[in-house]
């Protein structure tokens, strides 16, 4: 199901919600967790909410623009993976410009990375999502096969 | 029961880990500045070393101990196991080994490597 862009082999169909049911921070969190978990990539997930809201109290990972990339190593993770999800009404999650947030990308990776990937993929996402048109074309998404045709687009041909 | 007290034990150095590890990436380099420059908020790290000490604190002073003398010699200190393979080091586990993780109260350690042996099937 994956497309061809490397990023993709971290998204999959049972990683994308399209419309997440919370409505409170620590609720979004919970969520997420229980998406990466359902899918099979987490072990212990209180452990792994631990962890996040832990990231979360060094500084919202609510970057702006009305996205959160919520993310972090734990030895509760078994593979890299990224939950994409959209909260279609926006929601508090005490973001540096503080707008709501309604785009969702939850990164979780193991202790041990050796290819190096988790690093370069926070950052090759949170760099995709400086872009208007990248946001605008996401929030759009309401099923797993339009997900990945806009990252596809989006992340070009690396 | 005591393997309750087990899992809670290793829970609490797999939370230190865990901790350790999100500290670590912000002060060392080549990792540290790297959430900045990509645009996270990272302003409280004293938060997260009050959390690493107020943890440590409740954790028993012997498995405290051991994981930071087992830290001092590997970047994780605890490793999971999968399919009877240290995810440390990657050797295969003895039989005997696999059916010791269920001695009451112990930390298990590699054998190979020395490191403390979290195993998915608690
Ligand atoms: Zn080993």
């Amino acid at each position: 199901m994956n497309g061809n862009h490397p990023v993709l082999q971290y998204f999959s169909p049972d990683l994308f919600c399209a419309s997440i049911q919370a409505t409170a921070k620590r609720d979004v969190l919970r969520e997420l967790v229980a998406v990466a978990s359902a899918a099979g990539g987490v072990r212990g997930p209180e452990l792994l909410l631990e962890m996040l809201e832990r990231r979360e109290s060094l500084g919202s990972t609510g970057i702006g623009k009305g996205v959160a990339i919520p993310h972090g190593r734990s030895l509760a993770v078994i593979r890299m993976r990224v939950v994409f999800a959209i909260a279609r009404k926006g929601l508090d999650f005490d973001a540096v410009d503080g707008k709501p947030v309604k785009l969702f990308f939850l990164i979780v990776a193991p202790p041990q990375d050796k290819k190096n990937e988790y690093l370069p993929l926070l950052g090759r996402i949170a760099e995709l999502v400086q872009e208007k048109k990248a946001r605008d074309r996401l929030l759009k998404v309401e099923t797993y096969e339009q997900l990945q045709a806009v990252m596809e687009d989006v992340l070009g041909g690396e | 029961m005591e393997n309750d007290a087990l899992k809670d034990k290793l829970d609490a150095l797999f939370r230190l880990q865990d901790l350790d590890i999100m500290i670590r990436e912000l002060k060392d380099p080549p990792t540290k500045g790297t959430e900045e420059k990509m645009g996270f908020s990272v302003a409280h790290l004293e938060k997260l070393q009050l959390a690493r000490t107020r943890l440590a604190e409740r954790i028993p002073a012997l498995d405290l101990r051991l994981y930071e003398r087992i830290s001092r010699h590997f970047t994780h200190a605890i490793v999971s196991v999968e399919n009877r393979i240290c995810l440390g080091c990657f050797m295969g586990l003895p039989t005997s080994a696999v059916s010791l993780r269920t001695e009451p109260g112990m930390v298990r350690l590699c054998e190979n490597c020395g490191r403390i042996l979290y195993w998915l099937d608690y």
